[in-house]
């Protein structure tokens, strides 16, 4: 099945449209590996490393997709779309305006762009993408919603590693979706039969800017901290909600992009506050670990009055800024360990 | 040469305008009541921006508190650094916009208002359209003070954007309008009456009218009027779009100008305007000094998106429904945040029109959303209006960012630069 991909800097690509369409949708996710030089001759160096670098991917891969769809979030996406435009080659490429509200207005002009999305499939790939079309993605896009959160489930009783859980998520995101389902059946199998949560470890909740390479995740697991819960895109972000299984899909679509955990791009940070929250009650841990990607903006905003909250309700939250490097900064380990320590 | 131009023995001078002086008025009519009405318990004031459409504001007879332009201040006045230092302290990144962080700063030390300091608004009104900061900042601050907010969803109008497209997201602006009536009601109990909106809509339109009319007059060579004193002078724009303060103080300038531009004189010492150009971004607040030292290498700044971009022509005349939606695309496509296509054709028309002979591009490193696209946007300058341009990279409230020393040779080497093109020529 070939592979439509999206640049998204949340959870607001609908993928079940791409799904829908006859396509593998596959979030870009850069390669932290390849030097960001490509992207660096449009992008200065003090845009986000992370959206440089999807650049760099797209502008090498772009050949072997479908065509590429960027959806709208923080003001890379928002304005970086220009930049892709005029060089990444691609036979497809199609902005769509997912709002930053969440209101019964905006869902009214979320339902507006969704039509606008398919009727732009639909001409450009000469297809129709029919409501069974519709409703059999978002059956399948929520079977790997639910499974997801089964096994991510496991996280605070057994003993699975920081990059286990990333790599399957990110699994999720850029394989072809029966292959997912495949995989997630048998993690679940092998997860639950794991030992149970190591005692030399400490339970972190995680939040920030969204972790893109398992380097980062790595780095945790070596300084003995375990991610239990977290309010990331490539993370619970993703499969917390599902999409309502009604009669009309375009509808549940809306609902459900609408009312999944808000991102940093997107209002309330109140929203955000009391989702972190009531996942802190719901799962105890230790620590709150907040990172922040450097030049990540939507973050680095939000950090502050969110981290003052939660220590204002009594968690312990440690604030780090994160270069975009697979190398394991020691000055990161340090203070984590540091901090760990403490608690 | 440049070098000669800097040290010459009789500088070349900015010589401003009989009526400059005039803009006291407007400046104190606003800072007066900025200081007075949030005071007064029936005085409604809100916190806004730029993007948003301040004649909805002035429409309901709320003042408009603007903290980009008092951050503006606090640079003018030497606060800005300590301010952005303050904010840090209290977490907030280096790499956020130094507008925001000295916001942050101001309201946390309670510094004066003379000195950049604001108010507590009863509300906070924004938009995203040109940037995150604009609403993450409004939206943190809303909550501080606990007052309720109301932010604008504006679509991003991309390069290739269809036309139907756009009215779609035009549709979409033009419910929120309803949706801020529906808030304001909420909130404060207030109607908007159309005959009022009008009215305001009217003076708005006469400002910007005398605004397009001073910007027609800045293609005269010599130029009459240079970014010194516009990066002053646009300021009724900001703030007073819908009050008649403004327009007397630009009726003037314009008169000003006429005068100037029948005598054929210029901006600069007589005979001394060798390079008209166009700067890209906003200005350095704590440094207008920067704008007043390129007289010093014969060069004049005649045109600057950033400025122009204030004064659009308002809708007059319409139905109520044609005039929310004239509103509304006005919202979604501004000079200052145009995509890179409209940019870039805006770019190339105003080279022209203005008989630009080199660009300077602030590389704002507190504004990436206006640095998007600056790459290509700098390469298709060159290449299709073959004239240089200067990527200057510093910021325009925070002075550390601006080193002196490599500044001044930069400028130099540009200044070489656009008289060799011109000798080329
Ligand atoms: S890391 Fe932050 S700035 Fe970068 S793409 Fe994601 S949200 Fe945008
Ligand atoms: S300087 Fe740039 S980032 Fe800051 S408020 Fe203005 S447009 Fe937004």
């Amino acid at each position: 099945m070939r592979i439509l991909a999206y640049f998204d800097s949340s959870h607001d690509m609908p993928e079940e449209i791409i799904i829908a369409a006859g396509f593998t949708p596959m979030k870009i996710m850069g390669d932290v590996h390849q030097p960001n030089d490509p992207a660096d001759q449009y992008l200065q160096k003090f845009f986000c490393p992370a959206a440089r670098s999807f650049l760099t991917q797209a502008l090498a891969q772009s050949a072997q997709w479908a065509g590429i769809v960027v959806a709208h979030g923080c003001d890379a996406t928002n304005r970086h779309y220009d930049v892709w435009k005029r060089h990444v080659q691609t036979p497809f490429l199609y902005w769509f305006n997912s709002p930053i509200r969440n209101d019964d207005i905006a869902k009214r002009f979320y339902i507006a762009e969704l039509k606008r999305l398919i009727a732009a499939l639909e001409k450009h790939f000469n297809i129709s993408i029919s409501h069974d079309n519709l409703k059999s993605a978002i059956a399948q896009s929520n079977e790997i919603k639910i499974r997801l959160k089964t096994i991510a489930a496991l996280r605070s009783t057994k003993d699975i590693s920081n990059s286990e859980y990333f790599n399957t998520i990110v699994a999720c995101l850029t394989k072809p979706k029966n292959e997912c389902i495949d995989l997630l059946k048998q993690i679940e199998v092998e997860w639950k039969n794991r030992p149970p949560f190591p005692q030399n470890k400490k339970r972190f909740y995680l939040t920030g800017s969204d972790i893109t390479y398992v380097e980062w995740m790595e780095l945790l697991d070596e300084c003995s901290i375990r991610i239990v819960r977290d309010d990331l895109s490539i993370g619970e972000r993703y499969f917390t909600t599902t999409i309502p299984e009604g009669n009309d899909p375009l509808e549940a679509i809306a609902e459900y992009y609408l009312t999944i955990p808000r991102p940093a791009t997107k209002i309330s940070l109140d929203g955000r506050i009391e989702f972190i929250v009531n996942s802190l009650r719901e799962t105890p841990v230790d620590a709150v670990l907040s990172q922040n990607l450097k030049f990540c903006e939507p973050y680095a905003y939000d950090a502050v009055p969110v981290n003052n909250e939660l220590r204002k309700r009594g968690f312990k939250v440690l604030h780090l800024e994160r270069e975009f490097t697979p190398l394991f900064d020691q000055q990161v380990i340090n203070r984590i360990s540091a901090f760990r320590e403490m608690l | 040469m440049a070098q000669q131009h800097a040290t010459s023995q009789s500088p070349i001078r900015i010589k401003t305008l009989p009526h400059a002086q005039e803009l006291k008025k407007p400046m104190m009519y606003y800072f007066l009541r900025s200081i007075i009405y949030p005071k007064l318990p029936w005085k409604l004031t809100a916190w806004t921006g730029a993007g948003f459409p301040i004649e909805l504001l002035w429409a309901y007879n709320v003042f408009p508190l603007h903290p980009e332009n008092m951050a503006t201040v606090a640079a003018a006045r030497k606060q800005s650094q300590r301010l952005i230092e303050h904010a840090e302290g209290m977490g907030y990144s280096r790499d956020l916009c130094s507008y925001c962080k000295t916001n942050f700063g101001a309201v946390d030390t309670k510094i004066k208002t003379s000195l950049g300091g604001i108010a507590k608004p009863d509300f906070i009104a924004i938009t995203n359209t040109i940037c995150d900061t604009h609403w993450k900042w409004f939206q943190i601050q809303a909550r501080n003070f606990n007052v309720p907010a109301f932010i604008f969803d504006c679509p991003s109008y991309v390069s290739g954007t269809s036309d139907e497209t756009l009215e779609g997201y035009i549709d979409y602006l033009v419910e929120q309008f309803f949706d801020f009536a529906a808030f304001m009601e909420k909130h404060f109990g207030k109607k908007l009456t159309e005959k009022k909106m009008r009215k305001v809509l009217e003076k708005s339109d006469r400002l910007c009218q005398l605004w397009q009319e001073i910007y027609e007059l800045r293609k005269a060579i010599p130029a009459p009027y240079s970014s010194a004193e516009t990066s002053a002078s646009f300021f009724p724009l900001v703030v007073l779009c819908g009050v008649d303060v403004g327009i007397k103080f630009f009726e003037k300038i314009l008169a000003d100008l006429k005068e100037r531009v029948a005598k054929g004189e210029g901006t600069l010492t007589s005979g001394k305007e060798k390079y008209r150009l166009l700067f890209e971004g906003i200005p350095f607040w704590y440094k207008m000094k920067f704008m007043y030292e390129l007289a010093n290498y014969e060069a004049v700044v005649v045109y600057e998106p950033y400025t122009y971009s204030f004064g659009p022509r308002k809708p007059l005349n319409l139905s109520l429904e044609e005039t929310l939606r004239h509103v509304a695309r006005l919202m979604l496509d501004i000079p200052y945040s145009y995509n890179l296509e409209k940019r870039i054709d805006y770019f190339k028309r105003c080279i022209a029109e203005y008989n630009i002979d080199g660009v300077i591009l602030h590389e704002n490193m507190s504004c990436r959303p206006s640095c998007s696209g600056m790459l290509d946007l700098k390469e298709a300058i060159q290449k299709e209006c073959k004239i240089p341009v200067l990527i200057l990279q510093c910021d325009m409230n925070d002075p550390r960012a601006y080193a002196e020393g490599p500044i001044k040779t930069r400028i130099e080497g540009f200044i070489e630069l656009l008289a060799a093109n011109k000798k080329a020529k």
